[in-house]
C-alpha cells in the first residue's frame, strides 16, 4: 500500500510538474511535437527516446494506416511527423501531405547513412531506420529433440509440423499471422511471390492462375498446424505463442524477434531461434518480403514544428540509442554488429527476397486479398471461387478509383 | 389484503430468487472482471485458473496486495459513500431554495459531491488504511491482519492517465459530450414544447419524419457529410463530431421532451398568456421550471449517446482530438506486451467509472424518463 | 398555439434535422451513383530506399497547387449498386449450382444483410420475454431490494457498447476462463473464436444481456399501472397466476412491448460495435459495418464514398421496409390522437 501512497503523491505532483520533465535528452524540445506510427518495440524504442526531450506525444497503433493519409491530409496536420513503412510511404507519397528534408537533413543528419535516406525523384521524403521482413522462427529444443533439420522449404516445415505434432510437444506447432486484413493479405504476398515474380499483368491482376492456386492450397496446409482462432491471430499473439510455449515454428516479423528472450514475459528465453524464411518452391526465392520502417513529416505543419520534429527524430534515430536497443529491430546503422536476433532478417534478404513491391495498384490488391482469403481457409468457398472473387473485387476497386 | 394476493408459493419464491440472482452474476461478471484483471500483473490477469486471477498471486508477492484491514476500510468508505449519497437529497433541498434549482446548481452540486468524495475515498484508503496496517503489523496479535491477501496494483491505471496522459482523451469526450448535451437540449426542448401544444399537420409531419430518423443508421449521416468536412477542413475538429450527434440524437430527443410537455397542462401556459405574458414568457417562466426533471432526463440519454459513440468519433477524429472509446481500441492495437493488454483493460475499466456514477446518481431520472418516452410516446 | 408560435419554437430544431440529416441523406443519394475518384496521371518516378534504386512507371494523383488532391465525381448510374449487390454474379451461381448459400454468402453484402437481419430477429423475442420475465420477477420483490436490483440491471444497458462487448470477449477468447470452465465441463477443446456460428452467438449474446435492461424499465414502469382491482376481480374469479398473467397484465402493456420491439428493432438493425468489440469482421459483417469499412482509408490511402453510399442506400431501404408495418401503426396512432 505504500507503493500506492508513492504512486499517489506522483499522480498529483504530476499536474504540477507537466511539461518539465525532459530528462536525459540534451535537445531541450519546446516545440509540442505529436507523432502517428506503428506500435512494435522498434517505434517504441524510438518514440520513448524522443519523448525524453519533451513535448512530444506519440500515438502508437498497429492499426496505424487506416487513417495515416487522412490524418496528414487535414491542414493543419492531425500529426507533425509519422512513422511509415515501405507501402504506407507510397500511400502518403501519392497525396503529397509529406514534405522533402534535404535541408533539414543538411543541417542535423549528420549521423545519417546515405541507405537511410529515401529519395524519390532526387528529393529525401523519408528517413529509413530500420529493415523488416517475416522470417522463420523456430524452437531449436524441440527440432534437435526430434531430430529435425531446420526447414528451408515449406514442404519441410510442414512435415516438421507433422512430426512436432504426432510428438505431442505442443497442439499446435505453427503459427501465423493470419488475421483477416492486411496481416491475412500480407502472408498471401509472401507466399505467392515464393511461387512467382508479379501480382499484375499490365494493370490488370495477375494472381488467378495456378501460383495463385498453389499459393492458396499452402496457406490452407499451413492453418492445419496452427490454433484455430488463426484468423485473429495478428503478429502480437502469435510472438506470445511463442513467449507461452505454445508454438514451435512460425514465419514472424524480424522486429518481434527481441521479444522472444524479453525474460519477463517469456518461458523460453534463448530457445527460439531465427533462420531465413522458407522458399515456396525448391529453387526458388524465399517467401517472404523485405521492409523499410522509417520516418516521414507532414507537409501541412509549420516549418518550426517541422525543423523541432526532424531534431527530435534524430535523437530517436540516434545510432547510440539504437545500438543500446539492438535487439529491437534490424536497424539500418553501422555504428555497431546486429543482434542475434536480427540473423534471420539478414539470411532472407541474401537469400533473394523481393522488396514489397508498393504501389498504389499494390495496395488496393492487398486490401481485396486480406478481404477474401478468410472464407478459403474456413472452407467457405472454393480456391476457384476465391481467386475470381479476388479479381473481381480488384476490379471493381481499381474501376472506382480510376486505376483501370 | 393487497399482500395477500399478490402472496407467492413458496415454488415461486425459490423460481424468482434464482431469475433474479442469477441475471445480477450474469449482468455484474463481466464488468466485475475486467475490473479484477486490470489491477493484477499481467502473469495473474491471464492465468488460466480463475481464482488466481481473483486472488493473484504473483501480484501480492511482487508489488503487495490488500489486506483484511484494507479491506475494512474499503468497506467503510463504501459505507460512507452510500450515505453520502443518501443524504444527497437532502442536502439538495437545503441549498435549492437559496440558490434556485437549476441546471447548473445541480450540474455544480454533483462535481462537488464526487470531488469530495473522491477526496474523502483517497483520504481513508492511503492514509488511514495505511496507518492501520502498519500499526497492525507491529503488534503480534494482530499482525495477521494486516497481511495481505489479494494482489493489488494500481500501476496500469497510472500508466494509462499519466504515463499515457490519458485525460487528454478524457477532455476531449467531456468536450464533445458537453456540447452534445448542450446543443440538443436547447434546440429539443424548444422544438417539444413547440410540438407538445400544437395539433397542425407540420407538426404531425415532423414526428413522423423524426421517427424515420430515429431509425436511419449513424454511418448514413456520417457517409453524406466525410467528403464536405474533410474538404472544409474539418476533419479532426470536435465540432463536426457534435453537429453530428445533435443530429443523429435531434429525433429522439424532441420525442422525449415532447411527451413531458405533455405532461404538463395547457392551462398553466394559458393563463400565464392571460395575465399578459408572451408565449415565450409563459414557455420560460411557467412551463420550463416544471420541466427540469424532464430536460435531465433527456439529457441523460444524450450524454450516453455521446460518450459511447465509437462510429463517428472513429471516422472524424484522430491525433490530439481523439474521444475515449476509439483511443481504446487503439490501445488494443498498440499492444506488444502483455503489460500493454492489462493497461488497455484498465483504460476500458475506468471510462465505465463515469456511467457507474451516473446510474448511481440518476436512477430513478433513467428509468423514469424511458417511461415517460414509451407511455406517452 | 397559433401556428407562428410554433413556428419560431420548432426552426431551430427543423433547420438542424433539415440541414444534418435530410441534406445528407440527399447527399448520399447522389454519391451513390458517382465515383468519387482522384484524378490520376502516369508518371515515371525514381525511388531509392534501403534495397536499392529503381525507375517505375506508375500511377499517381495529380496535385493542385496548394498540393492538394484534385477530385472528380463521375457520374456512373447504377454502377455502384451493381458493384454492391452483384446480380450477375448471383444470377450465376443460382442458375448453375442450384441455390446453395454458401456461394450467395461469398457476396459481401448478402452475408452483411443475411447477419443484419438474423441478428434483429432473433435478439428480438429474447429480449421481450426476458425482459418481462425479469421485470415480473422485481415487481414482487420487498421494496428494499427493488433499488439495488434496478442499479444493478440498469448496467449493462448504460455501458459503452465496444467497451460491454470486449468485456465479454476476454471472457471467452483463446483460453479465457469461460471457455476453460465449457471445456472442463463437456470435456472436448473449444475454440469459440475460430469459426463464424460461435462468434455470432456470442453477439446475440451480448445484445441481448445489453438490450434486456431497456426492455426490463419499460415493462416494470407498465406493470405498476396494471389496475389492481381487475386483477382482484379475477382473483376472485378463480383466475390463476398464468391466466392473470396472459387476459390482463400482457394486454395491459402490448403498447408498450410494441414499443420495445420497435426501438429494439432500429438498434440492433445498425449493429456495428458487436463486431468491433468482438473483432468479429473476418466472419461476420453487418451493414452498417460493410459502409463504415467503405468509409475507412485503404492502404492506397483512399475512400470508396460511391459503395459507401450505396450501401447506405439499401440499408435504409431494408430499415424502411422492416419498420412499415410499425410506422403504419404509429401513424394511424398519431392521427386519432389528433382527431
Amino acid at each position: 500500500m505504500k507503493k500506492i501512497l508513492v504512486l499517489f503523491a506522483i499522480f498529483t505532483s504530476f499536474f504540477f510538474l507537466a511539461g518539465t520533465n525532459a530528462k536525459a535528452c540534451e535537445l531541450n524540445n519546446s516545440v509540442p511535437v505529436t507523432s502517428l506510427s506503428a506500435g512494435f518495440d522498434a517505434w517504441k524504442v524510438v518514440t520513448s527516446a524522443m519523448e525524453e526531450c519533451g513535448n512530444f506525444t506519440p500515438t502508437l497503433d498497429q492499426e496505424y494506416r487506416d487513417k495515416l493519409v487522412a490524418s496528414l491530409e487535414s491542414n493543419p496536420s492531425q500529426f507533425t511527423m509519422a512513422g511509415v513503412s515501405a507501402s504506407t510511404n507510397v500511400s502518403v507519397l501519392d497525396a503529397g501531405v509529406t514534405r522533402p528534408l534535404d535541408d533539414l537533413v543538411a543541417k542535423y543528419g549528420d549521423s545519417l547513412q546515405d541507405n537511410q535516406k529515401i529519395v524519390i525523384d532526387g528529393k529525401i521524403m523519408a528517413i529509413a531506420m530500420m529493415t523488416n521482413a517475416q522470417h522463420l522462427f523456430y524452437r531449436e529444443d524441440i527440432l534437435s529433440d526430434l531430430g529435425i533439420d531446420i526447414p528451408t522449404t515449406y514442404d519441410e516445415l510442414l512435415k516438421a509440423a507433422k512430426v512436432i505434432k504426432d510428438a505431442g510437444v505442443v497442439d499446435y506447432p505453427l503459427g501465423g499471422t493470419f488475421k483477416s486484413g492486411w496481416n491475412l493479405g500480407e502472408e498471401f504476398v509472401n507466399m505467392y511471390l515464393g511461387f512467382a515474380d508479379s501480382f499484375f499483368d499490365g494493370n490488370m491482376p495477375a494472381v488467378n492462375n495456378n501460383d495463385g492456386y498453389e499459393t492458396l492450397k499452402m496457406m490452407k496446409k499451413l492453418t492445419e498446424y496452427m490454433d484455430p482462432e488463426y484468423l485473429t491471430s495478428d503478429s502480437t499473439y502469435v510472438q506470445q505463442q511463442f513467449q507461452q510455449g505454445k508454438i514451435a515454428l512460425a514465419n514472424l516479423w524480424a522486429s518481434r524477434a527481441g521479444a522472444m528472450d524479453n525474460a519477463e514475459e517469456s518461458t523460453v528465453v534463448g530457445l527460439v531461434k531465427f533462420a531465413s524464411a522458407p522458399k515456396a518452391k525448391k529453387n526458388g526465392k524465399p517467401a517472404s518480403t523485405l521492409w523499410w520502417d522509417g520516418v516521414v513529416i507532414a507537409k501541412n505543419v509549420t516549418d518550426e514544428e517541422a525543423e523541432a520534429a526532424f531534431k527530435l527524430a534524430m535523437v530517436g534515430l540516434d545510432p547510440a540509442n539504437l545500438g543500446a536497443n539492438p535487439e529491437a529491430a534490424p536497424w539500418l546503422s553501422n555504428a555497431f554488429d546486429p543482434a542475434p536476433s536480427n540473423i534471420g532478417a539478414i539470411l532472407t534478404a541474401k537469400s533473394g527476397a523481393a522488396p514489397y513491391p508498393a504501389s498504389a495498384k499494390m495496395s488496393t490488391l492487398h486490401g481485396v486479398l486480406g478481404a477474401a482469403i478468410g472464407d478459403y481457409l474456413t472452407g467457405a468457398a472454393t480456391a476457384k471461387a476465391t481467386l475470381e472473387k479476388i479479381e473481381a473485387d480488384y476490379i471493381t476497386a481499381a474501376t472506382e478509383k480510376g486505376l483501370l | 389484503m393487497e399482500s395477500k394476493l399478490f402472496n407467492l408459493t413458496t415454488p415461486l419464491k425459490i423460481i424468482v430468487s434464482i431469475t433474479i440472482i442469477t441475471w445480477c452474476i450474469i449482468a455484474l461478471f463481466p464488468l466485475l472482471w475486467i475490473v479484477v484483471m486490470s489491477i493484477k500483473l499481467p502473469v495473474d490477469s491471464f492465468a488460466s485458473n480463475p481464482l488466481k486471477v481473483i486472488i493473484g498471486p504473483s501480484t501480492k508477492e511482487q508489488v503487495g496486495g490488500l489486506s483484511f484491514v484494507n479491506f475494512i476500510f474499503l468497506f467503510l468508505s463504501i459505507y460512507l459513500f452510500y450515505k453520502l449519497y443518501q443524504i444527497r437529497k437532502i442536502l439538495f433541498d437545503l441549498i435549492n431554495p437559496i440558490l434556485k434549482f437549476s441546471l447548473i446548481t445541480f450540474f455544480i452540486l454533483f462535481i462537488l459531491y464526487i470531488t469530495i468524495s473522491f477526496i474523502l475515498f483517497f483520504l481513508i484508503q492511503n492514509n488511514l488504511s495505511e496507518f492501520v496496517n502498519i500499526l497492525f503489523s507491529n503488534l503480534e496479535f494482530l499482525k495477521i491482519f494486516s497481511y495481505p491477501i489479494i494482489g493489488f496494483t494500481p500501476q496500469h491505471y497510472l500508466s494509462v492517465w499519466v504515463g499515457n496522459e490519458f485525460y487528454k482523451q478524457f477532455l476531449n469526450t467531456m468536450i464533445v459530450t458537453g456540447g452534445v448535451v448542450t446543443i440538443s437540449l436547447t434546440v429539443g426542448t424548444l422544438a417539444g414544447y413547440g410540438l407538445a401544444r400544437s395539433n397542425s399537420m407540420i407538426a404531425f409531419w415532423l414526428l413522423i419524419f423524426a421517427l424515420i430518423f430515429r431509425a436511419l443508421p449513424h454511418s448514413v449521416l456520417v457517409t453524406g457529410y466525410l467528403e464536405p468536412f474533410i474538404n472544409y477542413g474539418l476533419y479532426g475538429k470536435k465540432i463536426a463530431v457534435i453537429v453530428l450527434l445533435v443530429a443523429i440524437n435531434q429525433p429522439f430527443t424532441i420525442w422525449m421532451l415532447r411527451s413531458f410537455f405533455m405532461n404538463i397542462p395547457q392551462d398553466l401556459d394559458e393563463a400565464a398568456q392571460i395575465d399578459g405574458c408572451n408565449p415565450f414568457q409563459a414557455f420560460w417562466k411557467v412551463v420550463m421550471p416544471l420541466m427540469w426533471p424532464g430536460v435531465i432526463t433527456t439529457g441523460l440519454f444524450s450524454f450516453l449517446l455521446a460518450y459511447n459513440d465509437y462510429l463517428v468519433a472513429a471516422l472524424l477524429l484522430d491525433g490530439q482530438s481523439q474521444t475515449m472509446v476509439p483511443a481504446i481500441m487503439q490501445y488494443f492495437n498498440m499492444e506488444t506486451k502483455m503489460t500493454d493488454l492489462v493497461e488497455s483493460i484498465a483504460a476500458a475499466a475506468s471510462i465505465t467509472a463515469p456511467l457507474f456514477l451516473l446510474v448511481m446518481f440518476f436512477q430513478k431520472q433513467i428509468v423514469s424518463g424511458l417511461t415517460q418516452g414509451a407511455v406517452k410516446g | 398555439m397559433k401556428k407562428s408560435t410554433f413556428l419560431v419554437f420548432t426552426m431551430p430544431s427543423f433547420i438542424m434535422m433539415t440541414l444534418f440529416i435530410a441534406l445528407p441523406l440527399l447527399i448520399v443519394l447522389i454519391q451513390s451513383f458517382q465515383f468519387n475518384q482522384d484524378v490520376l496521371e502516369t508518371i515515371e518516378r525514381e525511388n531509392c530506399d534501403p534495397f536499392g534504386c529503381k525507375t517505375e512507371t506508375i500511377t499517381v494523383p495529380v496535385l493542385d497547387e496548394n498540393g492538394n488532391k484534385i477530385k472528380n465525381n463521375i457520374w456512373v448510374g447504377f454502377q455502384n449498386y451493381k458493384n454492391i449487390l452483384k446480380f450477375e454474379q448471383l444470377s450465376s451461381v443460382i442458375s448453375n449450382d442450384g441455390f446453395e448459400w454458401s456461394k450467395i454468402r461469398s457476396i459481401d453484402f448478402y452475408k452483411a444483410l443475411r447477419f443484419t437481419l438474423t441478428f434483429t430477429f432473433i435478439t428480438l423475442p429474447f429480449v421481450i420475454i426476458l425482459g418481462l420475465i425479469l421485470a415480473l420477477c422485481v415487481n414482487v420483490l420487498i421494496n428494499r431490494l427493488k433499488g439495488p436490483i434496478i442499479f444493478i440491471t440498469l448496467l449493462p444497458f448504460i455501458i459503452t457498447p465496444v467497451i460491454g462487448a470486449l468485456s465479454i470477449k476476454w471472457l471467452f477468447i483463446g483460453d479465457g476462463i469461460l471457455t476453460l470452465f465449457l471445456e472442463n465441463i463437456l470435456d472436448k477443446d473449444i475454440a469459440l473464436f475460430s469459426q463464424g456460428w460461435t462468434i455470432e452467438i456470442l453477439m446475440l449474446f451480448y445484445r441481448v444481456w445489453h438490450t434486456i435492461p431497456f426492455a426490463f424499465v419499460i415493462f416494470y414502469a407498465g406493470l405498476q399501472t396494471v389496475d389492481k382491482e381487475k386483477i382482484e376481480a379475477a382473483f376472485v374469479d378463480g383466475a390463476n397466476r398464468l391466466q392473470r398473467l396472459r387476459f390482463i397484465i400482457i394486454p395491459h402493456i402490448m403498447p408498450l412491448i410494441v414499443f420495445v420491439a420497435l426501438i429494439h428493432l432500429m438498434d440492433s438493425y445498425r449493429v456495428f460495435d458487436e463486431i468491433v468489440g468482438f473483432s468479429a469482421s473476418g466472419f461476420r459483417i453487418s451493414l452498417q459495418w460493410m459502409t463504415y469499412d467503405f468509409l475507412r482509408i485503404d492502404d492506397s490511402g483512399t475512400r470508396s464514398i460511391g459503395r459507401a453510399s450505396a450501401t447506405s442506400v439499401l440499408t435504409m431501404i431494408g430499415i424502411i421496409i422492416i419498420l412499415i408495418p410499425v410506422l403504419r401503426r404509429t401513424f394511424k396512432e398519431q392521427k386519432e390522437k389528433r382527431l
